[in-house]
């Protein structure tokens, strides 16, 4: 009996060293051992699609599961447990303040050599270099897709009052008036979330202020109540047409409202649309650019990267990681998220074919297309919260000048 | 040490133990790291006090403490005032006198964020649809959506769910009130109201500080109501200490800073707690 017992313990012990070995001799490739990989994503819009891609996925790569883990308040997530050095293998975010900290604090992959970039439009890899700024050299993550903001119309509502895209502020304004005077809610606002405000803040910012605002005002030379006059002017002037409650809706009551006919138009990033159509499959959207000026040739599309993906430097199996970065890449799978997520795609010969889009697909086609403003301010502002105040309380000096005194007293701090 | 004290302090050390690790540690941590300029990752330098004083500096944050402290007087006096009276109530010889306990127990089971989730809801639909289909124009609106009346929306829902802790701990206090006591009183012709003032409430003091003191500080330290309800908006009109510090130093990269403002409300805190104690202990009465 004891005999027994010795020879199976020398057996397994044997088995399980043997097992350790090649785990931790090669990587990816071999078989049989299981290579672990967390992704996360702070989008919680396209945890479906992940699902799906990651499937197809683990079937090509049966010794590679992937995890996906994509918690609410992923950004502060991300942070808490960078703090901890207990960083996910493959990140999916966009090219936000966070996505530039990481970068900056080194923690993310270097991918200037990866081959797989040329097939990535130079514009938005210049994008997030922007973001990360010029201290740090390098290309840390791939940009996947990308994103617009402007203004998604009920073409049912567009057609009836026989609306054509404004090209123009004014010609806004006035298709806004007649909407109200045809008993329409022109504009169906969800300002109970303060972020919603950001959409139109950036619309009309990045229009109407410098191109480097953020820029300029580090170095002292911009500020607020010099250059955001408009920008509040116009804002304000947009409350005008909103429904009754414009404070006491938020984001997802929003969607299903405007799904079911309630406002023409709905200040939004594509990134609502499947959200409208899934509250209602028969609405007919349509989108464009958002007419900030009177020049039609100024007005661009507001655009950033939604997604991109990297790899962190912590990651105990970048290649595998490598291994799923070069299946997203992939034409079909690009195709695929670009189509479920009504996202446009960074990929090279990817293309948003839903007709929704055809508006704003000539913003792409001739690169009439712009950065988000808010992605450059110092992450201790926290403008939302105060753009949303402002909105409420209507005083534009005062809001400016408290933005201007914040900014200083966030870069001092 | 003696004999006698050694059990005691070995069924103590262990929760010591952990609370120091999990309570005092991280205190001192952050005590810490108010000196320092650290972003929650990568390098630090001491930066002095220089983050307290920007605090005081900080429009936003004397702001959050305003609110706070608007806010948690409110609530700590609504709580004590409904909860005595449930308390009575529930003590008194009813039918269902159990069940309703229980009944009246619940909200503080579940979650705060889902009762504010939920609750958001009811401000949202079920409210206003209740108000424009009765034609009071002036409720038909969401009362989180507006600046001035989105308080009273995280008062209604912060008491609702702390008054069953608060009314568990006057019961106990009330079943400690000897029943000659009443009889007595019935005696000398005391009516119901005399007899509170003068029996029960007075009686039940200690239990009437701790309960303040414990309502102060829970509403001082007021986060997940509004996080789920308001986020901190209207604009920043709902911004408790709290979610100033979480989503400044967490999201906004102010770590250091945030640890500063901390440390402030930390004392803030503690200060109050002992005024309380103090002051509401000089009037309880030993039987």
């Amino acid at each position: 009996m004891k005999r027994w017992l010795s020879t199976f313990l020398v057996t397994v012990l044997g088995v399980s060293l043997l097992a350790g070995c090649s785990a931790g001799g090669s990587e990816a490739g071999g078989s049989g051992e299981q290579i672990q990989l967390e992704l996360f994503s702070n989008k919680s819009e396209s945890i479906d699609t992940y699902k799906q891609l990651i499937e197809q996925f683990e079937e090509k790569n049966p010794n590679i599961n992937i995890k996906l883990s994509a918690p609410p308040e992923a950004e502060t997530v991300l942070k808490t447990r960078l703090t901890k050095n207990d960083l996910p293998d493959i990140i999916s975010m966009g090219a936000t303040q966070t996505y530039g900290e990481l970068a900056r604090a080194g923690v993310l992959k270097d991918f200037s050599d990866y081959k797989k970039l040329e097939t990535i439009q130079p514009a938005y890899v210049k994008m997030i270099g922007k973001v990360v700024g010029p201290d740090k050299e390098g290309v840390f993550g791939i940009p996947y897709a990308t994103n617009a903001n402007g203004v998604i119309y009920n073409k049912t509502k567009f057609e009836k009052l026989g609306f054509e895209i404004p090209q123009t502020w004014d010609q806004f304004i006035s298709q806004l008036e007649k909407a109200k005077q045809a008993g329409e809610i022109p504009i169906y606002f969800t300002l109970k979330d303060p972020w919603t405000a950001m959409v139109t803040w950036n619309s009309l910012g990045a229009n109407l202020a410098p191109d480097n605002f953020a820029q300029l005002k580090n170095q002292g030379k911009a500020t607020f109540q010099e250059e955001y006059k408009d920008v509040a002017k116009h804002f304000l002037q947009l409350l005008d047409y909103g429904q009754k409650d414009v404070f006491g809706v938020g984001y997802g009551d929003g969607n299903k409202a405007f799904a079911n006919g309630k406002g023409v138009f709905y200040l939004q990033g594509n990134w609502a649309i499947p959200e409208i159509v899934k509250a209602n499959p028969d609405v007919k959207l349509g989108m464009f650019a958002f007419p900030a000026t009177n020049n039609p040739e100024k007005n661009r599309l507001v655009s950033g990267v939604d997604v991109l993906l990297t790899i962190t430097e912590s990651s105990d199996h970048p290649e595998a990681a490598k291994k799923f970065i070069d299946f997203m890449l992939k034409k079909e799978t690009a195709q695929k998220y670009t189509d479920e997520q009504a996202a446009f795609s960074a990929v090279k010969g990817v293309f948003q074919k839903d007709k929704t889009f055809e508006d704003i697909k000539t913003n792409f086609e001739n690169g009439t297309i712009t950065g988000f403003p808010d992605h450059f301010y110092p992450a201790g502002l926290q403008a939302a919260n105060l753009v949303q105040a402002f909105l409420i309380k209507k005083n534009t000096e005062q809001f400016l000048k408290k933005m201007d005194t914040t900014w200083n007293k966030v870069l001092e701090r | 040490m003696k004999r006698k004290t050694m059990p005691y302090f070995l069924m103590a050390a262990p929760a010591l133990a952990l609370f120091f690790l999990f309570h005092t540690y991280p205190l001192l941590q952050g005590i810490f790291y108010s000196f320092t300029d650290w972003k929650g990752y990568g390098d630090w330098d001491f930066v002095g006090f220089k983050n307290y004083l920007n605090v005081f500096q900080d429009k936003r944050a004397w702001d959050a403490y305003l609110f706070t402290f608007k806010f948690a007087v409110v609530s700590t006096i609504l709580v004590n005032v409904i909860s005595i009276i449930v308390a009575l109530g529930l003590n008194a010889k009813i039918k269902f006198r159990k069940s309703l306990r229980a009944v009246y127990f619940m909200p503080n089971i579940l979650s705060i964020l889902i009762i504010g989730f939920i609750f958001n809801f009811i401000f949202a639909h079920f409210l206003p649809d209740m108000a424009k289909s009765l034609g009071f124009e002036a409720l038909s609106k969401n009362i989180l959506g507006d600046p001035d009346l989105a308080w009273i929306g995280i008062v209604i829902v912060s008491v609702w769910q702390a008054v069953a802790f608060n009314t568990i701990l006057y019961l106990a206090g009330l079943q400690t009130i000897p029943s000659d006591l009443y009889e007595a009183a019935v005696i000398d012709g005391a009516g119901k109201w005399k007899m509170f003032w003068t029996v029960t409430f007075p009686l039940i003091a200690p239990f009437f500080t701790i309960n303040m003191v414990l309502a102060m500080k829970n509403f001082l330290m007021v986060f997940d109501q509004i996080m789920a309800m308001t986020g901190g908006g209207p604009g920043t009109s709902t911004e408790s200490i709290s979610l100033l510090i979480y989503r400044g130093g967490f999201s906004g990269g102010e770590f250091a800073y945030q640890s500063a403002n901390a440390v402030i409300y930390f004392i803030i805190i503690l200060v109050v707690s002992i005024a309380q104690i103090k002051f509401l202990q000089k009037r309880e009465v030993e039987l």
